[in-house]
């Protein structure tokens, strides 16, 4: 598994597809608490993480048993964790759970990319 | 050469942007871009404590809040150019005060236009920009479309630059070129 991160907006999905020759259609974006594996790529986990939350899921133990899915994916996950302590109890628990995700995944992927301005930092 | 800076607020961004264009210049002609508009006593503070900054540096003090190709009017393209920042230049951009703040949709694919023409122009630059992109929070539409006018313009700006650096603490991070 290949994880990219990396803040709103800087080109993480275009990173993707270029580096792995993605077309549409072998991509998955999440956009609540539905996840589709069979894409190559599953891109805004960060907002399956939100989805999650609202439903009281915790989004690692989700990937935990479902580890057998992802483990060839390439998932893309926003950085949301350099603010402020949200003051919505919601967006708060969505930034703890997103972070526990990540951490886990990171410990998982053989490749870590951080992109910042459309530029990859390998992380690992 | 031509560099793009970026980073959270208050790491040093200003500072070294500075140093490096002073340094680029060699003596030369150095202009600093001057981006805000200032429109009350706050942002008249902020800009006299960033004027004694730059005392006995020998930039010349360019005021350009919007069309940053309009510079090239009076200054000599051949010199060394400080823009601090891409962020309140979009700002005024995107939101005119004359407008009563209405957005302008059209201001960041014009930025980008101009900000590219810019660094291609010049002999060299030095741009300063800010993250602002990792956080938890779930903005309003308004401030959405800001923050993505300003990742399309500094994702350009990474693009065309010779160098590019995220600024941490005061620390550099390298992610193209060289410094």
């Amino acid at each position: 598994m290949i994880l990219i991160i990396g803040g709103a907006y800087q080109g993480k999905l275009d990173f993707a597809k270029a580096a792995f020759a993605l077309s549409e259609e072998d991509v998955f974006s999440c956009t609540g608490d539905t996840i589709d594996f069979s894409k190559r790529c599953v891109d805004r986990i960060e907002e399956f993480t939100y989805g999650c939350v609202q439903k009281g899921v915790e989004p690692k133990t989700f990937f935990q048993t479902h580890r057998e899915q992802w483990r060839d994916s390439i998932l893309i996950c926003q950085d949301i964790f350099c603010g402020v302590v949200p003051m919505d109890p919601d967006q708060r628990e969505w930034r703890q759970a997103t972070g526990r995700l990540c951490q886990y995944l990171a410990g998982e992927a053989s490749q870590v990319s951080r992109i910042f301005c459309g530029l990859e930092q390998r992380l690992k | 050469m031509t560099y793009f800076l970026s980073g959270g607020a208050k790491n040093g961004k200003s500072t070294l942007a500075q140093n490096l264009a002073v340094s680029l210049a060699q003596g030369g002609k150095h202009y600093y871009i001057a981006t805000m508009i200032p429109v009350d006593d706050e942002d008249r503070e902020r800009i006299r404590r960033h004027v004694a900054d730059r005392e006995g540096l020998g930039f010349e003090t360019i005021e350009c809040g919007r069309h940053i190709l309009s510079c090239l009017e009076t200054a000599d393209p051949d010199g060394t150019f400080l823009l601090d920042s891409v962020t309140a230049l979009l700002m005024n951009e995107l939101f005119p005060a004359e407008k009563n703040y209405e957005m302008d949709i059209q201001a960041a694919a014009r930025c980008v236009g101009e900000l590219t023409a810019f660094v291609r122009t010049v002999r060299n630059a030095v741009i300063v920009s800010d993250y602002l992109y990792s956080d938890a929070i779930r903005y309003d539409k308004s401030t959405e479309v800001y923050r993505r006018c300003l990742a399309d313009i500094d994702r350009a700006l990474a693009g065309v630059c010779d160098t590019v650096v995220e600024v941490s603490a005061g620390q550099v991070i390298l992610h193209k070129g060289e410094l």
